[in-house]
């Protein structure tokens, strides 16, 4: 287990936390995504419980690290959340596209229009990081002969990129109608870019560019927080018809996965 | 027609005040005559006993108090005072610490902007909360809440990064430096400009004001409270008609 602390935890019971926290905004949006379906399949209660079973481990292991039934509850909630999300990939794909009139003809209407394609897979990573931490906190120091600081950076860029492309295709469908709209895509891929750099040749110049766009994607997650709260309040009535326009408008947490992701990645290079 | 526990008790003895009137044009208005208003004997020592509880009564029993004990105000402007406080507070406290070297401030800055970072997320969602009751239609006051709103996540993520740098420094034992003073000028003006809009939206637009004060004892209102302006509009006793009144 590593040394570091900050505010008196360890890097892998921060990770733990920051995994609990973003599954459950990862959880809010589901919600809003699964309601507005009305929960036609039971299926799409599933990520509630694999979502809040990970949520709750995740913040016993973080309050008692090195208990060893809530490591191997955590390991467990963890593997769920990985295979409810893959599952989800799955289901969203042909549900959302196969399914539909037109399938594959009609793409990208039913990638902007249809079930969040990516959506899914961050609950997995959510579950991967869930086993890092619980892999961590259990004393280990690296995952299939690779060191964990390097294995995390490697899930944070995948993670990246992934939100990358579901704001993208998102905000392409809004139009970039405000150019905020254009912010993921700009500091979030050089963080990623950063961070393949420093996985291939670390150095210092590189941990330094690192982190400098890692606290900027950690703010452009929180701007970006304000801005959809803001995309509520431009439709008619603004939250004052709250269930509406929250189930139409932007995704209310989305933007958070960037802060979030930013945030592991700052205890990545801080802590580890 | 206002009822007697909308009349609010005038404190000379012998008078009663009816909403719209006073005593003074009492016997002009046909509407709101003493006649159709019910005599009603007042206590000689308490008039306001005859009123119901909650009504404006005098609380004299301890169930009464209990049963009044309720938080009417909504609680955004109340936490987000705290939240400025806070914020500067430290900002104040590390200024001090870093220009004169006392270094037993160095933990107030600290743990103020620790306070602060958790109460701003209080601050935030009764933001949110006070948003979904108020009712505002487009235009120059709806402009002032949307940037209110896009720029309240903003400053909180500015004060998490703020506040995880502080945190190194102190764990660090570290005193801050000039570039941590100016970042935190940076949020300081960030405050302001929130604090700006969200002032104007309360005493400029009245957000969340109009008709939710608690009016002073003495106040003859026009129509009851609680009422929409509309349907006071309504129940205007037609010799008040606009056309007349102008």
């Amino acid at each position: 287990m590593p040394d570091a602390r900050f505010v008196g935890l360890n890097a892998f019971q921060w990770i733990a936390m920051l995994a609990a926290l973003l599954t459950l905004l990862l959880l809010v949006d589901a919600w809003a995504g699964h309601y507005r379906r009305g929960f036609i399949h039971r299926v799409q209660y599933a990520p509630f419980l694999s979502g809040g079973l990970l949520a709750i481990f995740a913040i016993a292991a973080v309050v008692a690290p090195r208990t060893g039934w809530i490591e191997s509850a955590l390991r467990v909630a963890g593997w769920l959340a990985v295979a409810v999300g893959l599952a989800g990939f799955c289901l969203h794909h042909y549900y959302g596209i196969i399914r539909k009139p037109g399938g594959y003809k009609l793409l990208l209407n039913y990638l902007m229009y249809g079930a969040p394609p990516l959506a899914p897979l961050a609950l997995s990573a959510m579950g991967v990081f869930a086993l890092i931490a619980a892999k961590g906190l259990a004393g280990g120091v690296d995952i299939a002969g690779l060191p964990i600081r390097t294995v995390l950076l490697a899930l944070i860029v995948v993670c990246m990129f992934g939100a990358i492309l579901q704001a993208g295709l998102l905000h392409f469908r809004g139009a970039f109608n405000n150019p905020l709209m254009y912010a993921p895509l700009t500091t979030p891929v050089l963080t990623a870019l950063a961070g393949i750099w420093t996985m291939a040749s670390p150095c210092s110049a590189a941990a330094i560019a690192l982190c400098a766009l890692l606290w900027l994607t950690l703010l452009t997650g929180f701007v970006g927080i304000g801005m959809h709260l803001r995309g509520f309040d431009r439709q008619m009535a603004g939250l004052y018809v709250s269930l509406f326009n929250w189930l139409q408008g932007p995704p209310a947490a989305a933007p958070a996965v960037f802060s979030g992701l930013a945030a592991i990645g700052l205890v990545t290079m801080r802590l580890l | 027609m206002p009822t007697r526990s909308d009349t609010p008790s005038d404190p000379r003895p012998g008078l009663a005040v009816r909403p719209g009137i006073s005593s003074a044009t009492a016997g002009q208005d046909q509407s709101y005559s003493t006649a159709s208003v019910p005599a009603r004997p007042a206590p000689k020592w308490n008039r306001a006993r005859g009123l119901p509880a909650g009504r404006g009564a005098t609380v004299t029993r301890l169930n009464h108090a209990i049963r009044l004990a309720k938080l009417t105000a909504p609680l955004h402007p109340i936490l987000v005072h705290f939240t400025i406080a806070l914020t500067v507070t430290s900002f104040a406290f590390d200024l001090l610490e870093l220009l004169f070297g006392f270094n037993t401030l160095l933990a107030v800055g600290w743990w103020t902007l620790t306070a602060a970072v958790l109460v701003t997320m209080g601050t935030i969602a009764t933001g949110v909360k006070s948003r979904l009751r108020l009712p505002i239609e487009e235009g120059e006051a709806r402009s002032f809440l949307r940037v209110h709103m896009a720029l309240g996540p903003s400053f909180f993520g500015l004060l998490v990064a703020l506040g995880i740098w502080r945190g190194e420094l102190w764990q660090a034992g570290a005193t801050v430096t000039w570039w941590y003073v100016a970042a935190m000028i940076g949020v300081m003006v960030v405050t302001a400009v929130q604090g700006y809009l969200g002032g104007e939206l309360v005493y400029r637009y009245g957000a969340e004001v109009k008709f939710r004060y608690r009016e002073l004892p003495g106040r003859r209102q026009r129509f009851p409270r609680h009422l929409d302006v509309s349907e006071a509009e309504s129940r205007r006793p037609d010799d008040e008609a606009p056309t007349q009144r102008a």
